[in-house]
């Protein structure tokens, strides 16, 4: 006969495990693997999931004082509405569906999320977005992903955000890779000068791009796969898509490509804080075409490679980004966007979790150059954006953690007018509150 | 001296064939999986690897009977699969319901491939009553 309390311990054991792989039983560290495809015949018609974050933030640079009361550019306010220096706001709020739709043939799964939160997808119209929204048909000899997802690329953007051991991004993500669309009617601050620092007024705001960002995502279809050799899982992505990121239209007749290589030492665990030595390479290249001239056309190319070492208690991350088109110049200039211009950029990223406790340490350095060719300044002259961000986590449970960072910024110019500009850009610190169910 | 022989033959395969059947194991437990929720999966492989762990793999016998959506666990793709054979290792038994494997077929225009460990039954329901009337306990976790 067998004890009753045996079997109630043995079940109770078991459902804390069940419970805890429920959190972690993915496919290993393998973005691709991970966001686009689900567990053979492990997986429901539906799980719904999501997650909130809420945050704190406030800046402390100094405001431009021309003369004409205090202005701002984009680095010394708050986004994505870049009103003020400090403000609460619930900057994602993501709720999504994924499964395989019919439960007993695994080959076609699916993947939808949408956005309530406020951020660069929303800030425009305030309504809720969808953010992804594919299918995957796995075969075997690729897996091809359709519809709109995130695009293969360096770790930063692609790694789930839920996850993201900061707040911020690093200038380089934000800048080089963190697309901007400018569309018809949007123009630079004026006055008190084009392009310049913007007074706090209503209807004046420093923001003047109307479209969301590109959320690192664009619709189109991705044959991918992963490949398992011994302890190390290869994997591959090759995609097209229209290179209008969150629209699901496209607004000329190129298409990007993306490709993606990883190739990555498994040292154990599983899920998206699986342990192991990461190596990856990628590049994008497409063609965007002029907002107010159909006619004019320029090339948007990006390319990086990158290492991440995970294995408790340290974690190391390096990534070295290009670009060359398209550079973004600021959330304040989108007639500056449409260039040739290039650009470059690097991190370092640092983390320490301490043993038997629920701390995390982590450090970023990160820096930026971009060529600046703003109207009026020598060529070739450069801005540079070097962020320096300290940061600690608390992992209340699995499924919550509370996030406080602290960047201190030094951000230069050769080019005298913007060099005016960023005068002043100071520190930034955060909290934020996360939690996925 | 031949009967000797023989009466030790008659006892060996006698015993030979009742510890195929389980019947010196302390305990015998069947876990039945028949859920759509893959969470499920997980849990009863779990509760077999625990119990297995208790017991220790000479004292306890366990099979789990698929049928339904739980059927799905014993598929060849399953992502469990690697989980499953190292059950298999330790002495875990899996059973499969034919009928449960017919409608699906019908379904997927195919039967559907299953991992080399399971065993088709009759059918599942009908597995499980007939390992209880031989003293397993069942266990729906």
């Amino acid at each position: 006969m067998i004890n009753k309390n045996i079997f109630k311990k043995t079940l109770s054991a078991a459902a804390v495990v069940a419970g805890l792989s429920a959190v972690t039983a993915v496919e290993a560290a393998n973005w691709l693997m991970l966001q686009g495809t689900e567990r053979p015949g492990a997986a429901g018609r539906a799980k719904v999931w999501g997650f909130v974050q809420a945050q704190y933030q406030t800046d402390s640079s100094d405001p431009n004082t021309t003369g004409l009361g205090d202005l701002y550019v984009p680095p010394k306010l708050i986004g994505p509405n870049l009103e003020s220096q400090s403000q609460f706001n619930v900057n994602r709020a993501r709720l999504g569906v994924r499964g395989i739709g019919m439960p007993l043939d695994s080959s076609v799964n699916y993947f939808l999320l949408a956005e309530f939160g406020h951020n660069g997808i929303t800030s425009n119209d305030n309504d809720a977005a969808v953010s992804d929204a594919s299918i995957t048909i796995n075969t075997d000899a690729t897996r091809i992903r359709m519809g709109l997802f995130k695009t293969p690329g360096p770790e930063e953007a692609l790694q789930a955000i839920h996850v993201f051991d900061y707040i911020n991004f690093t200038s380089v993500s934000n800048q080089l890779m963190l697309e901007r669309f400018t569309q018809v009617g949007d123009t630079n601050p004026s006055p008190p000068s084009a392009g310049g620092p913007v007074e706090l007024l209503p209807g004046n705001s420093v923001n003047r791009h109307s479209a969301p960002v590109g959320a690192f995502r664009d619709v189109g279809v991705q044959f991918f796969d992963s490949i398992k050799s011994g302890k190390w899982d290869h994997s591959y992505a090759v995609m097209i898509g229209n290179g209008n990121g969150l629209n699901f239209g496209d607004n000329n007749d190129s298409l990007d490509t993306y490709l993606y290589w990883a190739s990555e030492l498994q040292m154990g665990g599983k899920g998206p804080r699986a342990e192991g030595l990461k190596i990856f390479a990628w590049n994008h290249s497409g063609t965007r075409t002029h907002h107010n001239d159909v006619t004019n056309e320029q090339d948007r190319k990006r390319s990086g490679v990158g290492v991440k070492y995970l294995k408790k208690p340290f974690r190391a991350t390096f990534e070295y980004m290009q670009g060359e088109g398209m550079i973004f110049m600021g959330q304040h200039r989108p007639l500056h966007t449409f260039n040739d211009h290039e650009a470059s950029g690097y991190y370092m990223d640092f983390g320490y979790y301490v043993p038997n406790s629920k701390w995390q340490i982590d450090l970023r350095v990160d820096s930026y150059t971009r060529e600046e060719n703003h109207p009026g300044s020598a060529q070739d002259d450069e801005s540079t954006f070097d962020t320096t961000t300290i940061a600690a986590q608390y992992h209340i449970n699995k499924k919550t953690r509370v996030t406080i960072e602290h960047s201190s910024r030094s951000f230069e110019s050769e080019t005298a007018q913007v060099e005016a500009q960023l005068e002043g850009v100071g520190a930034r610190t955060a909290v934020q509150l996360t939690h996925i169910f | 001296m031949k009967k000797i022989l023989g009466i030790v033959a008659a006892m060996g395969m006698l015993l030979a064939s009742t510890a195929q059947a389980g019947e010196f194991a302390d305990e015998k437990i069947v876990l039945q999986i028949s859920d759509p929720n893959p969470f499920k999966q997980t849990l009863v492989l779990n509760v077999a690897g625990n119990v297995l762990k208790h017991y220790g793999q000479d004292k306890v016998d366990i099979e789990i009977v698929a049928f339904g959506p739980g059927l799905r666990l014993l598929f060849a793709e399953n992502a469990n699969k690697g989980r499953i054979k190292s059950l298999t290792s330790s002495g875990v038994k899996f059973s499969a319901c034919k009928n449960t494997i017919r409608n699906m077929g019908k379904k997927l225009g195919h039967p559907p491939a299953l991992n080399a460990a399971a065993t088709e039954v009759g059918a599942g329901v009908v597995r499980i009553v007939d390992l209880m009337n031989k003293g397993y306990k069942l266990i729906k976790p």
